[in-house]
């Protein structure tokens, strides 16, 4: 046995006789981290199920609400009846703590437990100082406080609230996590202590090397740490205390879901409490591994809640699904191992398909008008058996690009990025849309365009031509939409393998622009380069005409970007004809210089 | 390589066509028909072939003076080769200065193939230019003319509004009357000048009642050009002109009547003279 084996089991030994009393279990140097022997042993003793399931005494899946309506109240929501089992007034000053027949929380100053029956108040105790957090397992209850610069970790029971030990700290603890007979403890942002539930002994402490450990989360067999930048799954292999010696993930979030973390920081003293920083998170489960490597991702994907939307990503980093919560955002999510499931800020309760998105069931906690706060689920394993609704991404993807909410502009930008990889007309008449949209903010308007161009799906050709059926018209009050980018678009098309006949009706189209006299000249450029990129020659004889017309004019004729660009389509698929007419109006000297000069640099003597 | 040369080549149907479908594009490129045998009663002097070179040398020049003047001057000869090197020079793009007047001058006698021609200049990006394609199409009763005229009056310039509103009007564009009132609707003073000058007894009815739906002073305006027309009648419409603008209570409706008056001979006595003086009298002294 080794020393600190030896000294884990005197002071477990110790606490075991004098009962409650404090020990230096938390210390800069009261511990020996990363003892991989320690950390097996610790992790044995865990009394996990065979399969995923609440922790509930009934083992039926349910979701504890914090809403404030007048007053504030607690709402236990029964997901697989689809119904409240109860709800109670209380002051829910934190994060509801899940335990075998009770919960706990914080209720004005004191933690209070409820039982999970009816939720009547089973005990109530004034705490050693101001709450940090709060967990639970079958039996007891955990809370770490803090007074001045005093840190204490004390564990109840769960039916009497009797305080059964309590361990100080040299230094800041974070929020505890109680799975299976262990409470795992954060300390000084670097350090997670693993304690025995029941006694307080210290079983094991890993120290991050190369990460943070400031982020906590257990599920009925599960337990993951990290930090800000990524996630560990807690097994024998955490004993590296390195990314790469554990089992770890950093998983691709995209830059514009940016208040994105993996879990609720244990050190932030507003996070003790149901806050936005739950709106965005990160929603994974992984595969139990004894095998080197990376984190294996169940489903080989993850999801990310993000206020009202879910996006489902592979491992890759891919987007898979989205899906938008109608009018109001989710304030809590939680991945049940087989669906996703959320409380929305107005009561709606719905869980997705992890895989796809699919709705697999949709519920409402009836609490009226109920503002939700947050919320604990104590689900896992859960799997609605109702039938899946249709998977709705391209809606959902539609639907956050025309959210007029500014908060969610970014969210705007990877909704129009996911959407541009989709092929078909439809997607390509809804990235219009965004360019018709008074109220789109302009970033996302350029984001679209660079999407439109690089888009090249031969199927958007008609969406784009019929998007050039509006003219500047004084009596009806119309101009055209996205001109510009259009065209843009439709040159994006060269080379494609488009349909004849809509080729025609886009020439058609677009000739309809080169002649209207409201195009702006930038805009005409656009055109002349849309036209002789799809045209095939059969544009010629209309840009010919475009080009004697204004070769003489004394705004077109002289534009820089105008000569170039139609010297250089008439060059493209230029045949004798074409030549010999640019060089007629290269020598004639009526020719404005800037054109001329044009002729001369894109036309070399052949 | 010569102008000549070119035009012989691809670039005439191209110039003159649309290209992609146009309602020109199938237009042919012929010339007028001749006129009519003249009977030699006076001796006039025909410019020669070499005189109409000289213009269209000019036409074609640098010296955008010299090149209008040519215009002009080729407009006003009533001859195929005169015509023929308006029709060249504008298909080979002429400035804006030099397009207008070439524009103008081709309308002088009018030709069928005309009309592609001056359509492919009413979408010109120099509005003067526009307008002058418009006005010159009035002439002609080619029905993309008209439709091309018809068109002009949803440009977004109030002058090639304008511009197409006085072609409507010239020339008799009945199907123009609609987009007319939308514009009489927005107050504009071109377009109640061409419906005045399109109004027969039933439009002048449908003019009356635009009270209230368009600005009082554009349809006083409207009612007030109609009443000075000299080939507006009988009399008794007139009185219905006159009526209609008593219903207006804008102070143009008042000098609608004066103007009537004041243009309107005493003798012999009209009805409708009458009564817009006894309801401005009423008007202005207030009723006594």
């Amino acid at each position: 046995m080794s020393r600190v084996g030896a000294r884990v089991i005197v002071c477990a030994a110790l606490v075991v006789a004098v009962g409650g009393c404090h020990h230096p279990v938390f210390g800069l140097t009261t511990s020996n981290d990363n003892d991989a022997t320690a950390l097996a042993s610790a992790l044995s003793r865990r009394q996990l199920p065979e399969s995923p399931m609440p922790l509930g005494a009934t083992h039926q899946p349910r979701a504890y609400v914090a809403v404030q309506g007048g007053a504030r109240a607690i709402v236990a929501f029964e997901l697989a009846a689809g119904k409240p089992a109860w709800r109670v007034d209380a002051d829910v000053q934190s994060r509801i703590a899940v335990g075998g027949d009770f919960i706990v929380e914080l209720e004005g100053k004191q933690l209070v437990a409820r039982d999970q029956a009816r939720g009547a108040v089973r005990w109530k105790l004034a705490g050693a100082g101001t709450l940090i957090g709060t967990a639970a397992d079958r039996d007891r209850a955990y809370a770490v406080w803090h007074d001045g610069s005093h840190y204490e970790i004390a564990a109840y029971d769960g039916a009497s609230g009797g305080k059964l030990w309590a361990a100080d700290a040299e230094g800041a603890l974070g929020a505890p996590a109680a799975q299976g007979g262990l409470v795992y403890v954060p300390f000084f942002a670097q350090w997670l202590s693993i304690l025995d539930g029941k006694t307080g002994a210290p079983l094991a402490r890993l120290r991050g090397i190369d990460e943070q450990i400031s982020m906590l989360h257990t599920t009925s067999q599960a337990a993951y740490f990290g930090s800000k930048q990524g996630v560990f799954r807690l097994d024998a292999r955490s004993a590296s205390g390195t990314r790469a010696g554990g089992t770890y993930a950093q998983l691709k979030i995209p830059p514009q879901l940016d208040r994105t973390s993996y879990g609720v920081d244990s050190y932030d003293p507003v996070q003790l409490a149901y806050t936005a920083a739950d709106r965005a998170r990160v929603l994974l489960r992984s595969e139990a591994t004894d095998a080197a490597g990376p984190m294996r991702l169940a489903g080989d994907g993850y999801a990310i809640h993000y206020f009202r939307y879910v996006f489902g990503f592979g491992a890759g980093g891919e987007l898979r699904w989205a899906y938008s919560h109608p009018r109001v955002e989710l304030v809590s999510t939680e991945h049940t191992g087989y669906v996703i499931v959320g409380v929305a800020a107005n009561g709606d309760v719905v869980a997705l398909e992890p895989q796809t998105g699919a709705v697999r069931f949709r519920g409402s906690l009836g609490t009226g008008a109920d503002h939700v706060l947050g919320a604990t689920f104590d689900a896992d394993g859960w799997s609605p058996s109702s039938q899946s609704e249709p998977i709705e991404t391209v809606a959902a993807l539609v639907g956050i690009t025309r959210d007029h909410d500014a908060r969610f502009d970014r969210v705007k930008e990877l909704a129009v990025q996911a959407l541009a990889k989709l092929p078909g007309a439809e997607v390509t008449k809804e990235l219009l849309g965004v360019l018709a949209d008074p109220r789109a903010p302009q970033k996302l308007k350029d984001t679209v365009v660079e999407l439109l161009v690089a888009r090249k799906d031969p199927s958007s050709l008609p969406v784009l031509t019929a998007q050039l059926a509006v003219h500047t018209d004084y009596l009806l009050r119309t101009e055209p939409d996205a001109l510009g980018p259009v065209a843009k678009a439709i040159a994006g098309l060269a080379g494609a393998p488009l349909d004849p006949k809509q080729v025609a009706d886009a020439l058609v189209a677009l000739q309809s622009h080169l002649d209207a006299p409201a195009t702006a000249t930038p805009d005409l450029v656009l055109v002349i380069a849309a036209m002789s990129a799809i045209g095939g020659g059969a544009e010629r004889s209309a840009l010919g005409s475009h080009l004697l017309l204004y070769h003489a004019d004394d705004d077109l004729g002289n534009d820089p970007s105008w000569g170039p660009a139609i010297v250089r389509a008439l060059d493209k698929h230029g045949g004798p004809g074409e030549h010999e007419l640019l060089r007629y109006v290269a020598e004639d000297p009526r020719t404005q210089p800037a054109l001329a000069a044009a002729i001369r640099d894109g036309l070399p003597a052949r | 390589m010569t102008r000549r040369r070119l035009r012989g080549g691809w670039v005439l149907g191209l110039a003159l066509c649309s290209g992609l479908g146009g309602p020109a594009a199938a237009a042919p490129a012929g010339k007028r028909p001749p006129p009519a045998p003249a009977a030699p009663k006076v001796k006039v002097k025909v410019p020669g072939a070499e005189e109409i070179a000289g213009y269209a040398t000019a036409l074609a020049g640098t010296d955008v003076e010299a090149a209008a003047k040519a215009a002009d001057a080729l407009g006003a000869l009533d001859l195929p080769a005169a015509h023929d090197a308006l029709l060249d020079g504008l298909a080979m793009g002429l400035p804006a200065t030099v397009a207008a007047p070439a524009l103008t001058a081709l309308a002088v006698h009018p030709a069928p193939p005309d009309v592609a021609a001056l359509i492919r200049y009413v979408g010109h990006h120099n509005l003067n230019v526009r307008a002058a394609a418009l006005t010159a199409l009035a002439t002609y009763a080619d029905p993309a003319a008209h439709a091309a005229v018809i068109n002009g009056l949803h440009d977004a310039a109030g002058l090639v509004r304008g511009a197409a509103a006085a072609a409507a009007a010239k020339g008799r564009i009945r199907s123009a009357i609609e987009p007319l009132f939308q514009l009489l609707g927005r107050g504009e003073e071109p377009a109640a000048r061409a419906l005045a000058a399109l109004a027969d007894p039933d439009l002048v009815a449908k003019i009356a009642d635009q009270l209230g739906k368009v600005p009082d002073a554009a349809l006083a305006q409207c009612l007030g050009y109609i009443l000075k027309r000299a080939d507006f009648g009988p009399d008794p419409a007139r009185v219905e002109v006159v009526r209609a603008i008593a219903k207006i209570q804008d102070p143009a409706a008042i000098a609608a009547l004066t103007d009537y008056i004041d243009v309107t001979p005493k003798n012999p006595p009209r009805p409708s003279r009458g009564e817009a003086e006894r309801l401005v009298e009423a008007r202005l002294g207030g009723g006594k």
